[in-house]
């Protein structure tokens, strides 16, 4: 599979390892945005030339596959392309506003991703209260946190449940089916952040209002993602009005589309959707490989782990594992293995509630993908021990 | 006056990077005495590190305090040379001087962010 990756062929010895941020370019995503930016340049939804009919094909293209790979019915309703999770979240949380009546309560999971919790602590908006879920011994959801604080709320409030799918702190799947189920049964809205689960295993994402994630982490193109949303959803004004979203403009009336492109004002990442048939082609061909990859390279990573140098905080649910260095900051361990041409993520994570929560200002996090080899897992760790002893050393 | 690169020549003579880290950390081993220098207050965090940095100025010294050793090691080089130096010196300094010497390679995105602000707040006490 690694031969499918560019990067590597390119950096024969650059260890990657911080794909949970990022991962490398499939081969025909690169192929094919060059492709497109050579010789097919042009716009969507507006000119009527060849060029720009080949590209308008293409984006319709693109739904259709997301929708037949990840069950989607109507995706040209439900598929809304914009710039990345973030802003996915940052536009559900957006039209929710428009409905919330004050008083509102949002229950976001203590996992959270600072992309899930800002948009709703951050927005100014005095209407809904923030009530966190706890997570269990597992570091999953609590399902039983989440209905009592439900029970214990006054009647008749609107409710909100924002949670993700995997936490890229934790790596821990959560139940998503049961809280799915929860949201539907007290009536509240839901969101899901499947930033770190779609491309990487198997995922029903039916019954939710919104699904957020992002492109670069499963092998595609940078400043691309997907909000797909339940239809209803498109009775409510887009959160950024703008070009392409609209059939009929006055000066002071304006109508909107009637499908997700009411909520796609502005020129979409035109390269990178036109990447995404090649791609999900791809992703839903080696589906069942990448998921039995990432759980060999799971078994082996938490294999590798020396407890007496390194705690690990997350289970290995998924493709990363994080670690609390008993000796020194993570920062250094970072640094030097930089040195060695390994990239890895160190810090807070951008969950720094939880990460706080954890009793650290910072961890070590080693993810892999489906290009990841044993030797360089192996090679890492060996390289954490030996950059642990050198810390020992100096901080004796 | 010396300059910062002369403060630090050892540093200097080293090519493997992770030679001069080891270096970085050693300064920073030797520095990070016990208790802290400074108080560990909100007031004295420097933001924007990518771990915990406290600075404090005394009596127009500066002193340093970081959770990592590489990051105590930078911002006591630069603690040290502002100590000695004067204020001509020391209004002159800046990241740029650590571009032009060629330490910058050895601080990622999020660090040069955190020396930045460090060097911001040593100016914000001048």
């Amino acid at each position: 599979m690694r031969d499918n990756f560019p990067f590597f062929a390119a950096n024969h010895t650059t260890i990657y390892l911080d794909s949970a941020a990022t991962s490398q370019t499939l081969n025909s995503v690169v192929d094919d945005t060059r492709d497109f930016l050579i010789h097919r340049r042009a716009n969507a939804h507006r000119s009527g030339h060849s060029m720009g009919t080949w590209i308008n094909n293409e984006y319709h293209r693109a739904k259709e596959y997301i929708g037949a790979w990840l069950n989607i019915d109507q995706p040209e309703k439900r598929i809304i392309f914009n710039s990345g999770t973030t802003q996915g979240l940052h536009d559900a949380a957006m039209m929710i506003q428009q409905i919330m009546s004050p008083g509102g309560v949002v229950f976001i999971g203590r996992d959270s991703h600072h992309s899930l919790i800002l948009p709703f602590t951050q927005s100014g908006n005095a209407k809904w209260r923030i009530v966190y879920i706890d997570l269990d011994s597992a570091g999953r959801i609590d399902l039983t946190d989440l209905q009592q604080k439900i029970a214990i709320q006054p009647l008749g409030l609107p409710k909100v449940i924002a949670v993700t799918a995997v936490s890229n702190v934790l790596g821990v799947v959560n139940d998503i089916k049961g809280i799915n189920k929860i949201a539907h049964d007290v009536g509240a809205v839901s969101i899901l952040d499947a930033s770190q689960i779609i491309g990487k295993g198997s995922i029903d994402i039916s019954g939710w209002d919104f699904v957020a994630w992002s492109w670069h982490k499963l092998y595609g193109p940078m400043g691309l993602g997907c909000l797909v949303i339940d239809p209803v959803w498109l009775n409510f004004d887009p959160t950024r009005p703008g070009g392409g979203s609209v059939t009929h403009v006055g000066l002071d009336s304006a109508v909107y589309l009637t499908d997700a492109s009411r909520f796609e004002s502005g020129t979409q990442n035109l390269a990178g959707i036109a990447a995404l048939p090649n791609l999900v082609s791809w992703l839903s061909q080696h589906q069942t490989a990448i998921e039995f990859h990432d759980v060999a390279m799971a078994q082996l990573a938490y294999g590798c782990v020396n407890k007496n140098k390194f705690v690990p905080v997350s289970e290995p649910d998924s493709g990363l594992i994080s670690l609390k260095p008993r000796v020194g900051a993570a920062e250094d361990y970072a640094m030097f293995l930089d040195a060695r041409n390994v990239m890895v993520r160190t810090g807070k994570l951008c969950a720094e509630p939880l990460v706080t929560a954890l009793g650290t200002d910072g961890l070590i996090r080693i993810s892999w993908a489906a290009y990841t080899t044993a030797a360089e897992i192996e090679q890492t760790f060996n390289h954490l021990e030996d950059i642990y002893d050198r810390i020992s050393r100096l901080a004796q | 006056m010396i300059e910062f690169q002369d403060l630090h020549s050892d540093l200097f003579l080293l090519d493997d990077p992770l030679d001069k880290y080891e270096w970085i950390m050693e300064y920073g081993a030797v520095a990070k005495t016990v208790p802290p220098p400074v108080q560990l207050l909100p007031k004295n965090l420097v933001e924007g590190c990518t771990s915990n940095l406290w600075l404090e100025q005394r009596t127009n010294k500066y002193y340093c305090y970081a959770d990592s050793l590489i990051v105590q090691g930078i911002a006591s080089m630069i603690c040290d040379y502002y100590n000695q130096a004067s204020v001509e010196k020391r209004r002159e300094f800046s990241l740029s001087t650590l571009t032009a010497i060629g330490l910058a390679p050895l601080l990622s995105m999020g660090r040069q962010n955190g020396v930045a602000n460090l060097i911001k707040k040593i100016k914000s006490y001048e």
